[in-house]
């Protein structure tokens, strides 16, 4: 129970709804007790001020009628009266008790039914020096105190009682409810990958969360998923360029090859080790640039200008493959950025453009400023690429041709995308009718 | 050339030290930065390789050391692939050169040469030649024998840069970097391209195999041309 934070909370709830409602008794308490006293005063008071005005106009006689009138109206619960002489013997009146001083004062008196009982007491000095007494009982008072007190008290045991129940009601819920996540959280744990968090249908702050749970769950099997395909997709990669350098190498050993043929056995050897350094260098700039670090040192880059220097390097070699480049670049275009990174996008994308298009496709690049963006196209005229599979070219070690028998590693795009990426912008494939149109939409810097 | 290795890893330093030694180099091999710092200072060399991580002191702490030493001793930085930041880093803080872990020899020994003899700043020049070839930097002009090549700028440039280290290799990357501004691999035959156009169109203007290629390594004007 005390590890649970559902009970801890309620509880410390349910308690402080005690200590509020013990401050709320007290003080009722207080104040009403306070007022009835005063109200108690105020009557008893009055009425010696009265009986003294009647003393002073009609004399001791007068005021001895008046309390004997008084007396006999009286019910049980009213005022009690009497008149002490200077020697302190009571001369009229009907109130057992000693001589109070003057003014207010608490004083005990004889109930003849009940025996003593307290009393609040206005006693008046006379001019005569004999002291008129005004008295009322207490016991009214006391009752509504006992009241409030027994009122209070049951309140306060019924809201420990309620704030108990409640404490381990909403414990239980919210145990219940945590455990289905729990539960998910252990079988994931051990292994099983493909469990999700149950979501309710309320809506509430667990069922928000259950569906954000799920939501990183699916990011992360995607990413686990990703990361399988690219192992063995690296394994098959590396394969192929090994076994060829092996082979080689066994070549190169056999006995009697003349030197020449060994040396390019071993030429050969070490071209094939090249292309699997390349693949894995092609592999770290990518994690490099998804991890973003690069983007601490971007800095203002005229895109035009460097789309302008990469095509003026690319049409004539285009231009001896058979193929031309068209370019129709906007004047200036300032994008915040890293230099060779974009111009490693544009070169992949010229490249791609040139190994998987046929002699003879016109080659276009476009560049254009608009609503704060710079939107970079490469287009060809060549064989394109079917729909289904352009969602899958930005993947790591995609190929359109399965028999991987073109050149490249199958990095290039993912390689645009993660760039495309750092830079806040986008990569997108489209139909270039006939041919494929490559897009880059880049956020545009203000100079 | 004296050369110092600082590098930890024992087999890339040994690598690097044999294969200076076939040139005909010297070659001393340390394995970490407290070492390397006693080295640098107390003897002379004539370039430093030197490694970004080593234990002991590291390769930039190493460096900024020297530099503030007042050793000018060129030093060519060897990192680890996939920390292109570093270079920024490795050049701010007085390298000559960077090289990026795994290399081949061919490739640290072209840049040794060049950082070696890298000398003074470049003298103002506005002519180059080598053999039959001229180059006008003012006119931005090539002449073979006289006749007239038409290149382009990029074909230009490359030429500049190859008659400017006449007697060195220059590197693929090296070209990179020093024509194109990439300090990185970008995987593509840009290099390639341009160098066979160039070549053909000065066989065009008289000057037939004028660039070599230097198998497994780059290019450099034939010197018997």
């Amino acid at each position: 129970m005390v590890r649970s934070a559902a009970y801890r909370i309620a509880i410390i709830s349910s308690l402080a709804f005690a200590i509020a409602t013990c401050a709320l008794g007290l003080f009722v308490y207080l104040s009403a007790h306070a007022a009835l006293a005063g109200q108690l005063d105020d009557r008893i008071r009055e009425d010696g001020n009265t009986l003294l005005n009647e003393y002073r106009h009609e004399g001791r006689l007068g005021l001895f009628d008046a309390i004997a009138g008084r007396e006999r109206q009286n019910g049980s619960n009213e005022l009690g009266y009497a008149v002490f002489d200077v020697k302190g013997v009571r001369i009229a009146g009907s109130l057992i008790t000693d001589m109070p001083e003057p003014g207010l004062r608490n004083i005990l008196f004889r109930d003849p039914e009940e025996g003593p009982d307290p009393a609040r007491a206005f006693t008046t000095l006379l001019p005569d020096g004999s002291r008129l007494v005004v008295a009322a009982d207490r016991e009214p008072l006391e009752r509504i105190d006992r009241q409030i007190v027994t009122l209070f008290g049951a309140a306060f045991v019924g809201v420990i009682a309620i704030g108990a129940i409640g404490a381990v009601m909403l414990g239980a819920y919210l145990r219940h409810r945590l455990s289905a996540m729990n539960v998910t959280a252990e079988a994931i744990m051990g292994g099983d990958l493909d469990q999700r968090v149950p979501v309710g249908p309320r809506g509430d702050e667990f069922d928000r969360l259950a569906s954000l749970m799920n939501a990183m769950l699916n990011r992360i099997a995607e990413l686990l998923e990703n990361l399988r395909q690219v192992s063995s997709d690296v394994a098959h990669d590396l394969r192929t360029p090994l076994a060829r350098l092996r082979n080689g190498l066994e070549n190169g050993l056999r006995h009697g090859l003349p030197r020449d043929q060994r040396d390019k056995a071993i030429e050969q050897a070490i071209a094939r080790s090249d292309e699997v350094l390349s693949l894995f260098a092609a592999l770290l700039r990518l994690s490099e640039i998804e991890a973003g670090r690069l983007q601490q040192a971007f800095a203002p880059v005229d895109l035009a200008r460097l789309t302008r220097e990469m095509g003026e390097s690319y049409a004539l070699a285009l231009e001896d493959g058979g193929r031309r480049l068209e370019c129709q670049l906007a004047e200036t275009a300032i994008v915040l950025g890293d230099r060779e990174l974009l111009a490693q996008a544009l070169i992949n994308l010229l490249d791609n453009a040139q190994i998987h298009t046929p002699p003879g496709t016109r080659i276009e690049m476009r560049l254009e400023t608009e609503d704060s963006r710079v939107v970079l196209t490469v287009a060809d005229n060549g064989p394109g690429v079917p729909e289904r599979d352009r969602a899958r070219l930005t993947r790591r070690f995609a190929r359109v041709d399965a028999s991987r028998s073109r050149p490249g590693h199958g990095l290039g795009l993912s390689l645009v995308s993660a760039i495309a990426g750092i830079h806040h912008g986008k990569l997108s494939i489209s139909d270039n009718h006939p041919g494929l149109a490559v897009t880059l939409n880049l956020p545009e810097a203000r100079p | 050339m004296k050369v110092l290795i600082a590098e930890d890893d024992r087999e890339t330093a040994e690598f690097v030290r044999k294969g200076l030694e076939e040139l005909g180099h010297v070659g001393h091999a340390t394995a970490n930065g407290t070492d390397a710092l006693h080295y640098a200072t107390l003897e002379d060399w004539d370039v430093i390789v030197l490694d970004r991580m080593l234990p002991g002191i590291d390769g930039l702490s190493l460096l900024r050391r020297l530099r503030a030493a007042g050793i000018p001793t060129p030093v060519i930085l060897l990192t680890a692939l996939g920390r292109i930041e570093d270079r920024v880093e490795g050049l701010e803080s007085g390298a000559d050169d960077y090289l990026v872990k795994p290399f081949a020899f061919s490739e640290l020994a072209a840049r040794l040469n060049a950082v070696f003899r890298r000398g003074p700043a470049r003298e103002v020049t506005t002519r180059l030649s080598y053999g039959i070839i001229e180059m006008d930097l003012l006119k931005r002009e090539v002449r073979c024998g006289g006749k007239l090549a038409l290149l382009q700028p990029r074909e230009f440039e490359l030429l500049e840069e190859l008659l400017r280290n006449a007697e060195r290799v220059m590197t693929r990357t090296m070209l990179l970097e020093r024509i194109w501004g990439f300090h990185f691999d970008p995987q593509t035959n840009i290099v390639e391209t341009h160098m066979s156009r160039l070549r053909s169109k000065l066989a065009e203007a008289g000057a037939r195999d004028a660039i070599e290629t230097v198998r497994g390594v780059g290019y450099r004007m034939r010197p018997d041309n």
